[in-house]
Protein backbone atom coordinates (compact mmCIF):
# COMPACT_ATOMS: atom_id res chain seq x y z
CA UNK A 1 0.00 0.00 0.00
CA UNK A 2 1.74 2.98 -1.39
CA UNK A 3 0.13 6.72 -0.36
CA UNK A 4 -0.96 6.81 -3.78
CA UNK A 5 -2.46 4.42 -4.03
CA UNK A 6 -6.03 6.57 -3.76
CA UNK A 7 -5.33 6.96 -7.93
CA UNK A 8 -6.04 3.13 -8.21
CA UNK A 9 -9.36 3.08 -6.20
CA UNK A 10 -12.20 2.79 -9.39
CA UNK A 11 -14.82 4.34 -6.47
CA UNK A 12 -12.74 7.54 -6.36
CA UNK A 13 -15.24 10.45 -7.41
CA UNK A 14 -12.47 13.45 -6.10
CA UNK A 15 -11.71 15.59 -9.04
CA UNK A 16 -8.61 16.47 -10.77
CA UNK A 17 -7.50 19.34 -8.63
CA UNK A 18 -8.52 17.43 -5.53
CA UNK A 19 -6.42 14.05 -6.39
CA UNK A 20 -3.36 16.41 -7.27
CA UNK A 21 -3.28 18.63 -3.99
CA UNK A 22 -3.84 14.99 -2.36
CA UNK A 23 -0.41 13.57 -4.14
CA UNK A 24 1.40 17.35 -3.60
CA UNK A 25 0.68 17.07 0.28
CA UNK A 26 1.32 13.01 0.08
CA UNK A 27 4.63 13.47 -1.39
CA UNK A 28 5.87 16.41 1.46
CA UNK A 29 5.01 13.97 3.83
CA UNK A 30 6.75 11.36 1.63
CA UNK A 31 9.73 9.69 3.82
CA UNK A 32 13.10 9.68 2.44
CA UNK A 33 12.79 6.13 1.43
CA UNK A 34 9.71 6.40 -0.94
CA UNK A 35 12.10 9.35 -3.18
CA UNK A 36 13.49 6.06 -5.15
CA UNK A 37 9.82 5.42 -6.30
CA UNK A 38 9.55 6.97 -9.64
CA UNK A 39 6.22 5.62 -10.35
CA UNK A 40 5.09 7.72 -8.00
CA UNK A 41 6.72 10.64 -9.25
CA UNK A 42 5.49 10.08 -12.97
CA UNK A 43 1.87 9.91 -11.29
CA UNK A 44 2.83 13.17 -9.74
CA UNK A 45 3.68 14.97 -12.99
CA UNK A 46 1.24 14.02 -15.17
CA UNK A 47 -1.41 15.47 -12.71
CA UNK A 48 0.43 18.61 -12.65
CA UNK A 49 0.20 18.77 -16.06
CA UNK A 50 -3.35 18.49 -16.04
CA UNK A 51 -3.93 20.78 -13.71
CA UNK A 52 -2.29 23.42 -15.85
CA UNK A 53 -4.49 22.65 -18.95
CA UNK A 54 -7.10 22.47 -17.18
CA UNK A 55 -7.12 26.26 -15.87
CA UNK A 56 -6.25 27.16 -19.14
CA UNK A 57 -9.05 25.47 -20.47
CA UNK A 58 -11.62 26.79 -17.71
CA UNK A 59 -9.98 30.35 -18.25
CA UNK A 60 -10.81 30.53 -21.98
CA UNK A 61 -14.03 29.01 -21.56
CA UNK A 62 -14.94 31.86 -19.09
CA UNK A 63 -14.53 34.29 -21.72
CA UNK A 64 -16.92 33.85 -23.94
CA UNK A 65 -19.17 30.47 -24.10
CA UNK A 66 -18.80 31.19 -28.29
CA UNK A 67 -17.02 28.94 -30.06
CA UNK A 68 -16.40 29.97 -33.59
CA UNK A 69 -14.14 27.19 -34.74
CA UNK A 70 -16.29 25.07 -36.50
CA UNK A 71 -17.79 27.45 -37.97
CA UNK A 72 -14.45 28.41 -39.80
CA UNK A 73 -13.54 24.91 -40.51
CA UNK A 74 -17.24 23.89 -42.28
CA UNK A 75 -16.18 27.06 -44.44
CA UNK A 76 -12.69 25.77 -44.49
CA UNK A 77 -13.95 22.25 -46.33
CA UNK A 78 -16.34 23.49 -47.84
CA UNK A 79 -14.30 26.04 -49.99
CA UNK A 80 -13.00 25.47 -53.52
CA UNK A 81 -9.08 26.14 -53.81
CA UNK A 82 -8.50 29.32 -55.25
CA UNK A 83 -11.43 31.11 -55.05
CA UNK A 84 -11.81 35.24 -54.51
CA UNK A 85 -8.14 35.32 -54.98
CA UNK A 86 -8.61 37.93 -57.09
CA UNK A 87 -9.38 39.76 -54.00
CA UNK A 88 -6.10 39.48 -52.24
CA UNK A 89 -4.20 41.26 -55.75
CA UNK A 90 -6.12 44.21 -54.96
CA UNK A 91 -4.44 47.86 -54.41
CA UNK A 92 -7.36 47.77 -51.30
CA UNK A 93 -6.81 44.47 -49.51
CA UNK A 94 -2.69 44.88 -50.14
CA UNK A 95 -2.61 48.53 -48.52
CA UNK A 96 -5.23 47.35 -45.87
CA UNK A 97 -3.01 44.53 -44.64
CA UNK A 98 0.50 45.96 -45.10
CA UNK A 99 -0.49 49.32 -43.20
CA UNK A 100 -0.55 49.94 -39.68
CA UNK A 101 3.25 49.35 -39.00
CA UNK A 102 5.45 51.65 -36.75
CA UNK A 103 4.25 55.15 -37.95
CA UNK A 104 2.14 54.23 -40.68
CA UNK A 105 -2.09 55.33 -40.84
CA UNK A 106 -3.89 53.62 -43.44
CA UNK A 107 -7.55 52.64 -42.86
CA UNK A 108 -7.62 50.00 -40.24
CA UNK A 109 -10.69 48.87 -41.63
CA UNK A 110 -11.75 46.82 -44.87
CA UNK A 111 -15.18 46.08 -45.29
CA UNK A 112 -16.17 43.78 -48.47
CA UNK A 113 -19.59 44.25 -49.29
CA UNK A 114 -22.30 42.18 -51.85
CA UNK A 115 -25.49 41.10 -52.14
CA UNK A 116 -26.61 37.65 -50.57
CA UNK A 117 -25.00 34.33 -52.10
CA UNK A 118 -22.19 36.42 -53.96
CA UNK A 119 -19.88 34.52 -51.93
CA UNK A 120 -18.71 36.99 -49.42
CA UNK A 121 -17.74 34.18 -46.65
CA UNK A 122 -15.87 32.19 -49.14
CA UNK A 123 -13.23 34.96 -50.33
CA UNK A 124 -10.06 33.67 -50.07
CA UNK B 1 -9.33 34.98 -45.81
CA UNK B 2 -8.53 33.93 -42.51
CA UNK B 3 -6.19 31.07 -43.80
CA UNK B 4 -4.28 33.88 -46.09
CA UNK B 5 -3.86 35.98 -43.37
CA UNK B 6 -2.42 32.94 -41.19
CA UNK B 7 -0.43 32.29 -44.56
CA UNK B 8 1.10 35.74 -44.37
CA UNK B 9 1.81 35.89 -41.14
CA UNK B 10 3.70 33.08 -41.34
CA UNK B 11 4.17 32.19 -37.96
CA UNK B 12 5.89 36.03 -37.61
CA UNK B 13 4.45 38.54 -34.55
CA UNK B 14 0.68 38.25 -36.03
CA UNK B 15 -2.62 37.13 -34.11
CA UNK B 16 -6.14 36.47 -36.20
CA UNK B 17 -9.21 36.06 -34.66
CA UNK B 18 -12.38 35.46 -36.35
CA UNK B 19 -15.95 35.71 -35.89
CA UNK B 20 -18.98 34.51 -38.32
CA UNK B 21 -22.33 35.70 -37.77
CA UNK B 22 -25.18 33.37 -37.97
CA UNK B 23 -28.72 34.44 -38.09
CA UNK B 24 -30.41 31.66 -36.40
CA UNK B 25 -27.79 32.04 -33.53
CA UNK B 26 -27.86 35.95 -33.02
CA UNK B 27 -29.50 35.70 -29.40
CA UNK B 28 -26.76 34.07 -28.23
CA UNK B 29 -23.88 36.02 -30.20
CA UNK B 30 -24.11 39.45 -27.90
CA UNK B 31 -21.47 41.46 -28.10
CA UNK B 32 -19.80 40.51 -25.15
CA UNK B 33 -19.70 36.85 -26.07
CA UNK B 34 -18.55 37.91 -29.68
CA UNK B 35 -15.87 39.99 -28.19
CA UNK B 36 -14.74 37.08 -25.66
CA UNK B 37 -14.61 34.62 -28.41
CA UNK B 38 -12.14 36.80 -30.32
CA UNK B 39 -10.24 37.28 -27.21
CA UNK B 40 -10.01 33.65 -26.47
CA UNK B 41 -8.77 33.27 -29.84
CA UNK B 42 -5.69 36.24 -29.52
CA UNK B 43 -5.00 34.46 -25.94
CA UNK B 44 -4.37 31.03 -27.62
CA UNK B 45 -2.16 32.72 -30.32
CA UNK B 46 -0.12 33.99 -27.32
CA UNK B 47 0.32 31.08 -26.27
CA UNK B 48 -0.14 31.76 -22.47
CA UNK B 49 -3.01 33.08 -20.59
CA UNK B 50 -1.49 36.92 -19.53
CA UNK B 51 -1.50 36.95 -15.57
CA UNK B 52 -4.01 39.92 -15.13
CA UNK B 53 -6.20 37.11 -16.89
CA UNK B 54 -5.45 34.24 -14.32
CA UNK B 55 -6.24 37.04 -12.04
CA UNK B 56 -9.30 38.10 -13.16
CA UNK B 57 -10.38 34.96 -13.67
CA UNK B 58 -9.85 33.85 -9.79
CA UNK B 59 -10.87 36.58 -8.09
CA UNK B 60 -14.94 36.17 -9.73
CA UNK B 61 -14.61 32.85 -7.96
CA UNK B 62 -15.20 34.52 -4.82
CA UNK B 63 -18.80 35.37 -6.36
CA UNK B 64 -21.28 33.05 -5.66
CA UNK B 65 -21.57 30.78 -9.03
CA UNK B 66 -19.01 32.42 -10.20
CA UNK B 67 -19.47 35.23 -12.69
CA UNK B 68 -19.12 36.18 -16.34
CA UNK B 69 -16.51 39.05 -16.93
CA UNK B 70 -18.24 42.33 -18.14
CA UNK B 71 -18.07 44.07 -21.34
CA UNK B 72 -15.89 46.80 -20.15
CA UNK B 73 -13.42 44.00 -18.82
CA UNK B 74 -13.55 41.82 -22.39
CA UNK B 75 -12.74 45.27 -24.16
CA UNK B 76 -9.83 46.02 -21.65
CA UNK B 77 -8.28 42.71 -21.83
CA UNK B 78 -8.81 42.65 -25.74
CA UNK B 79 -7.15 46.02 -25.58
CA UNK B 80 -4.19 44.65 -23.96
CA UNK B 81 -4.24 40.91 -26.03
CA UNK B 82 -4.11 43.09 -29.62
CA UNK B 83 -1.44 45.65 -27.87
CA UNK B 84 1.13 42.67 -27.86
CA UNK B 85 1.16 41.06 -31.28
CA UNK B 86 -0.10 42.76 -34.79
CA UNK B 87 -3.55 41.56 -34.48
CA UNK B 88 -6.27 40.88 -36.81
CA UNK B 89 -9.74 40.33 -36.40
CA UNK B 90 -12.43 39.19 -38.86
CA UNK B 91 -15.80 39.71 -38.72
CA UNK B 92 -18.30 37.51 -40.94
CA UNK B 93 -21.82 38.81 -42.03
CA UNK B 94 -22.31 41.38 -39.51
CA UNK B 95 -25.46 42.25 -41.19
CA UNK B 96 -26.72 39.45 -39.65
CA UNK B 97 -26.46 40.65 -36.34
CA UNK B 98 -29.01 42.14 -33.94
CA UNK B 99 -28.86 46.16 -34.58
CA UNK B 100 -28.64 46.90 -31.15
CA UNK B 101 -25.74 44.77 -30.58
CA UNK B 102 -24.11 45.78 -33.86
CA UNK B 103 -24.16 49.59 -32.56
CA UNK B 104 -22.25 48.44 -29.23
CA UNK B 105 -19.94 45.85 -31.00
CA UNK B 106 -18.78 48.52 -33.47
CA UNK B 107 -17.97 50.95 -30.60
CA UNK B 108 -16.01 48.44 -28.43
CA UNK B 109 -13.70 47.62 -32.01
CA UNK B 110 -13.16 51.40 -32.14
CA UNK B 111 -12.05 51.57 -28.75
CA UNK B 112 -9.79 48.67 -29.14
CA UNK B 113 -8.35 50.24 -32.73
CA UNK B 114 -7.76 53.45 -30.76
CA UNK B 115 -5.88 51.97 -27.86
CA UNK B 116 -4.02 49.55 -30.61
CA UNK B 117 -3.52 51.41 -33.93
CA UNK B 118 -1.85 48.60 -35.69
CA UNK B 119 -5.24 46.43 -35.02
CA UNK B 120 -6.78 45.66 -38.73
CA UNK B 121 -10.22 44.36 -38.82
CA UNK B 122 -12.11 42.74 -41.58
CA UNK B 123 -15.73 42.85 -42.38
CA UNK B 124 -17.90 41.29 -44.55
CA UNK B 125 -21.85 42.37 -44.77
CA UNK B 126 -24.73 43.36 -46.97
CA UNK B 127 -24.12 47.07 -48.54
CA UNK B 128 -27.01 48.42 -46.28
CA UNK B 129 -24.60 48.37 -42.98
CA UNK B 130 -22.07 50.02 -44.92
CA UNK B 131 -22.28 53.82 -43.43
CA UNK B 132 -22.93 52.75 -40.11
CA UNK B 133 -19.53 51.28 -40.28
CA UNK B 134 -17.78 54.29 -41.83
CA UNK B 135 -19.86 56.27 -38.70
CA UNK B 136 -19.23 54.07 -35.93
CA UNK B 137 -15.17 53.31 -36.49
CA UNK B 138 -13.94 56.63 -37.13
CA UNK B 139 -14.22 56.94 -40.62
CA UNK B 140 -10.90 54.60 -40.91
CA UNK B 141 -12.73 52.31 -43.35
CA UNK B 142 -11.93 51.30 -46.88
CA UNK B 143 -14.88 49.69 -48.66
CA UNK B 144 -14.75 46.96 -51.62
CA UNK B 145 -17.70 45.49 -53.42
CA UNK B 146 -17.25 41.76 -53.61
CA UNK B 147 -19.10 40.07 -56.86
CA UNK B 148 -19.01 36.73 -58.11
CA UNK B 149 -16.17 36.75 -61.01
CA UNK B 150 -16.76 34.40 -63.88
CA UNK B 151 -13.29 32.55 -63.45
CA UNK B 152 -14.33 31.69 -59.87
CA UNK B 153 -17.86 30.04 -60.84
CA UNK B 154 -15.50 27.92 -63.50
CA UNK B 155 -13.21 26.90 -60.82
CA UNK B 156 -15.87 26.20 -59.10
CA UNK B 157 -17.93 23.69 -61.44
CA UNK B 158 -14.51 22.16 -62.72
CA UNK B 159 -14.17 21.01 -58.70
CA UNK B 160 -17.73 19.72 -58.78
CA UNK B 161 -17.36 17.57 -62.18
CA UNK B 162 -14.35 16.01 -60.89
CA UNK B 163 -16.36 14.84 -57.76
CA UNK B 164 -19.15 13.80 -59.99
CA UNK B 165 -20.13 10.37 -58.79
CA UNK B 166 -21.66 9.31 -62.02
CA UNK B 167 -18.71 10.15 -64.59
CA UNK B 168 -19.87 7.60 -67.02
CA UNK B 169 -23.02 9.91 -67.63
CA UNK B 170 -20.54 13.06 -68.92
CA UNK B 171 -19.10 13.61 -72.02
CA UNK B 172 -17.09 16.20 -73.49
CA UNK B 173 -19.69 18.31 -75.30
CA UNK B 174 -22.11 18.28 -71.66
CA UNK B 175 -19.09 19.48 -69.63
CA UNK B 176 -18.67 22.26 -72.31
CA UNK B 177 -22.40 23.10 -72.33
CA UNK B 178 -21.90 23.09 -68.09
CA UNK B 179 -18.78 25.12 -68.46
CA UNK B 180 -20.44 27.96 -70.72
CA UNK B 181 -24.10 27.81 -69.58
CA UNK B 182 -23.61 28.12 -65.56
CA UNK B 183 -21.50 31.44 -66.28
CA UNK B 184 -23.94 32.92 -68.33
CA UNK B 185 -26.83 32.54 -65.92
CA UNK B 186 -25.10 33.11 -62.70
CA UNK B 187 -24.10 36.38 -64.58
CA UNK B 188 -27.33 37.44 -65.56
CA UNK B 189 -28.52 37.00 -61.80
CA UNK B 190 -26.28 38.76 -60.32
CA UNK B 191 -25.67 41.35 -62.96
CA UNK B 192 -22.15 41.20 -63.83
Amino acid sequence: MTPLSSTQNPNSTASLPIIYNTLTCEKEKMPESFSHNTHSFNTISVSNHFTVADDRSNILAWLSPLDPKPRHQDIQDRRVENIGEWLLQTDEFRSWSASGGEGESGDAVLFCYGGPGVGKTYIR
Amino acid sequence: MIDSLCDQAGGQNVAVACFYFDFAARQEQSPTSILGALLKQLVVGLGEVPEEMTRAYEEQKNFIGGRRPRHTDIVKMLQAASSKKRTFICIDALDECVPEHRVKLLGSLNQVLQNSPATRIFVTGRPHIRPEIGRRLSGRVTSLPISTKTDDIIRYLHSRLEEDTTPDAMDSSLEADILRKIPEDVSEMYDM
